[in-house]
């Protein structure tokens, strides 16, 4: 009883014990900032992998990528229990410019089928104009657009207008500032023409459905016959196409939000787009995937209709995304037809990838992926031998993890070694606990005697300076874990206040690919870090408790 | 007849102080029935602390037999030692050796504590606490319950230290110059106090001293000169 009496006693009343809680709380918060900041980067690494690529990824070595993956995918669901959905994809390369800009830049166009696409990954979350909308496509009501730019538009102004106001005010404008003014003007007037585009397709918007759907039934009824009602029809859609803009369902595109000078961020974070949903840009890429190569490169115009961003800046940066059956077209990886019949098709469409999301069961640790990847392998080759035309031999299956082994396995190894790092710092931590403890035992030393003298035993004692070791450790780690949960939650805003104040800037953007500092905390980590310095104490107790244990009372009575 | 409280025979002891070695102890051999006052004299130095230390059971005797109630202190285990000094044998300290962190009341308790465990403790606290209160109530101490050993005076505290001692109702109670750090007047308090320890309960007394003059309290008075035992 005494034991824990004396423990609490002495950490309530000796004020050096303090000094040790307080190194302990500071090793633990600055582990547990360190480890939670980096988990929180693997986890969001992870997060856009998997947004991207889905679980499980069958993909072809070959330009020329694989066919029949509709039925692939059939086989797949049925043979494999693992299986919820999976989704053709293709990515490839081209160049992105603005019509009437000096505009051009160089991207990865992503061909996805939509809305297919949101059961295999969480594209849709990541939406800006069809925000909400659980099946989001290429082809988004024209009012939810109107609505969502007219918004926009006016959240603009609020932001002009407040940059106005504080430029009029004078206090410290700089060159920075009227910078930020000129892009402002510029933003509003893309945005009131891109408004200018949608109000126009949404007043032909019903006509040019009308006319799709009459070229459709005719062109079916007709085949590749000349027919003059077809081109009348043809005539006035491409008319009414070339008045608004706006194009056909086959020709939008989603572009990713980060795309640099299709949107800027101002100084407070927010984001102020260039290129709005209704605009048109212009692609060109080069036909790879085709067999008959090399070709000339192709260039077709799209409309705009959403942004996505993952927050992964390498991703949002470089993405344009377009209907699958589009992208197969332009890159050659189309159907082909016979050349004396051109409705029988020879070869199929093809894909470079199959994204498939395993069931959450099967999902839970990554050997489980890979054993569901395993089974969809020999379910590929069962399908190869039986469609040897299908698709090219150079295939294989993998997780996302796998995929992006090259990305996530570093910053895995950089967090392992930092925790290590700061672990072994932490010694520190437990040599300051040897040598408070140490002094108390000696300042304590006719105590110990008393002790002793009223019947402890020497394990009795060692108890008290062990006991006052975890002690030390468990509340120098409760308030570091509680401290470092803090500081990691406001991560952001500390940053933010350093930046203003000091103007420095550990995170930036085009370095940590993250938009914000991970500021989660993981119970597991916490609970791990609360058990370490616990057992630190206890180690920095151990020499100064067996010396206490050891004492001969009488000769720690002796002398006064 | 029963067995003598403390039986001491040939008793040897010599401890190493820096390079000399020490012989302080030199076959020393007494007797001590039970409710014995017996007051050990003799100048410092003479090896009284030391000896009082060996029937405290706070240090071993290089030589020599002691027994205690007739048990041979030499064939104690380590826990029964540990027993014996806490519930058996109450120790008072020229310098009161006080916990400072403790308040009166907790001092006064710390050798029931160490006798119990934590849930014993708990089923046991009103009791000791009744118990320790009554017996600091005795020693004048009522009021200072609440107090830390280093807002008391060095009477205070001696009594305090004796109350501690005696919490655990032990048969044989060992004062090593209880009244060594006391003024004369408040040395004179502290042996009423003894005395009267001495007759209410009727225990057995061992108090060694350099001052004869404090004496004449006990039943019998031993001379130590030089490691040995002067009759008188």
């Amino acid at each position: 009883m005494y034991k824990l009496f004396l423990c609490l006693r002495y950490l309530r009343r000796r004020v050096i014990a303090y000094f040790a809680v307080l190194a302990v709380a500071l090793c633990v918060a600055m582990v547990l900032i360190v480890a939670s900041v980096m988990d929180g980067f693997l986890r969001k690494m992870e997060q856009a992998a998997k947004g991207l690529y889905g679980d499980v990824v069958v993909q072809a070595a070959s330009l020329g990528g694989l066919g029949q993956y509709d039925e692939f995918i059939a086989e797949a669901k049925r043979r494999v229990p693992g299986v919820e959905a999976a989704s053709p994809f293709i990515g490839t390369f081209g160049i992105l410019q603005v019509p009437r800009t000096e505009y051009r830049r160089n991207v990865q166009i992503v061909g996805i089928r939509l809305p297919e696409r949101v059961d295999v990954t969480d594209f849709e979350k990541g939406l800006w104009a069809q925000a909400g909308r659980a099946r989001p496509d290429f082809d988004p009501p024209v009012s939810l657009l109107l609505a969502r730019l007219n918004e926009h538009i006016n959240f603009t102004r609020e932001i002009k207008r407040r940059e106005q106001s504080r430029i009029d005010e004078g206090a410290d404008v700089s060159s920075d500032d009227h910078l930020q003014m000129r892009r402002l003007d510029t933003a509003l007037a893309l945005q009131r023409r891109a408004m200018a585009a949608l109000l126009g397709a949404s007043r032909h918007q019903k006509e040019m459905a009308e006319l799709s759907a009459k070229i459709k039934a005719l062109r079916q009824k007709v085949g590749e016959k000349p027919d003059a009602t077809l081109d009348a029809l043809e005539d006035r859609l491409g008319e009414l196409v070339k008045l608004t803009g706006y194009l056909s369902p086959r020709h939008r595109m989603i572009l990713g939000l980060g795309i640099p000078a299709l949107s800027f961020r101002t100084e407070q974070g927010e984001t102020v787009r260039l290129i709005a949903p209704g605009h048109r840009v212009v692609l060109t890429l080069l036909p790879l995937g085709g067999i008959a190569s090399p070709a000339e490169a192709r260039t077709r115009t799209f409309t705009v209709v959403d942004d996505c961003r993952t927050d992964v800046a390498s991703i949002d940066s470089e993405i344009v995304y377009m209907p699958l059956s589009t992208l197969q077209v332009l890159y050659g990886m189309g159907p082909d037809y016979a050349p004396d019949d051109p409705t029988k098709v020879v070869a199929p469409p093809r894909c470079t990838m199959i994204h498939i999301k395993v069931r959450d069961e099967f999902a839970t640790s990554e050997g489980q992926l890979r054993e569901v990847a395993r089974e969809i392998r020999g379910v590929w080759a069962d399908f190869h031998a039986a469609h040897p035309d299908a698709a090219g031999d150079n295939v294989d299956v993998q997780t996302w993890r796998q995929i992006q082994a090259k990305y996530i396995a570093p910053i895995e190894k950089q967090r392992t070694l930092v925790v290590l790092i700061l672990g072994i710092i932490s010694v520190v931590a437990v040599v300051l606990i040897f040598v408070i403890f140490y002094m108390i035992v000696m300042q304590k030393t006719r105590d110990i005697g008393v002790l002793k003298a009223v019947g402890a035993s020497s394990f009795g004692v060692a108890g008290i300076f062990l006991g006052y070791g975890a002690a030390v450790g468990l509340v120098g780690s409760i308030i570091g874990t509680v401290g470092g949960f803090y500081f990691v939650r406001y991560i952001n805003p500390i940053q933010d206040a350093l930046d203003r104040w000091m103007g420095f800037r550990v995170w930036t953007r085009d370095v940590f690919l993250f938009e914000k500092i991970p500021n989660q905390v993981e119970a597991n980590t916490a609970i791990w870090i609360v058990i370490c310095a616990i057992v630190a104490g206890l180690a920095g107790a151990l020499l100064p408790a067996i010396r206490a244990a050891r004492m001969q009372p009488v000769e720690a009575l002796r002398y006064e | 007849m029963s067995e003598p409280a403390i039986d001491v025979h040939a008793l040897h002891k010599s401890y190493r102080m820096g390079k000399v070695n020490l012989h302080v102890l030199r076959g020393l051999s007494f007797s001590v029935q039970e409710g014995e006052f017996v007051a050990v004299v003799g100048a410092s130095g003479s090896g009284k602390s030391t000896l009082l230390h060996v029937l405290g059971l706070l240090d071993k005797p290089d030589r020599g037999r002691l027994l205690l109630d007739g048990r041979d202190a030499a064939k104690l285990s380590a826990g029964r030692r540990n027993h014996m000094r806490c519930c058996e044998i109450g120790f008072v300290f020229q310098f009161y050796h006080l916990l400072p962190e403790l308040n009166v009341l907790e001092n006064a308790l710390l050798p029931m504590k160490v006798d119990s465990s934590t849930i014993g403790w708990l089923s046991r606290r009103g009791r000791a606490r009744r118990q320790a209160k009554e017996i600091l109530e005795r020693l004048g101490l009522g009021k200072r319950l609440k107090h830390r050993p280093r807002e008391l005076s060095g009477g205070e505290r001696q009594r305090v230290a004796i109350a501690r001692a005696l919490v655990n109702s032990p048969r044989l109670l060992l004062a090593d110059e209880p009244t060594g750090n006391l003024d004369s007047k408040t040395g004179v308090q502290i042996l009423d106090v003894l005395k009267q320890v001495h007759r209410e309960t009727s225990r057995t007394i061992v108090m060694v001293t350099h001052d004869a003059s404090l004496t004449k309290v006990a039943g019998r008075v031993l001379h130590l000169r030089d490691g040995k035992l002067q009759q008188k």
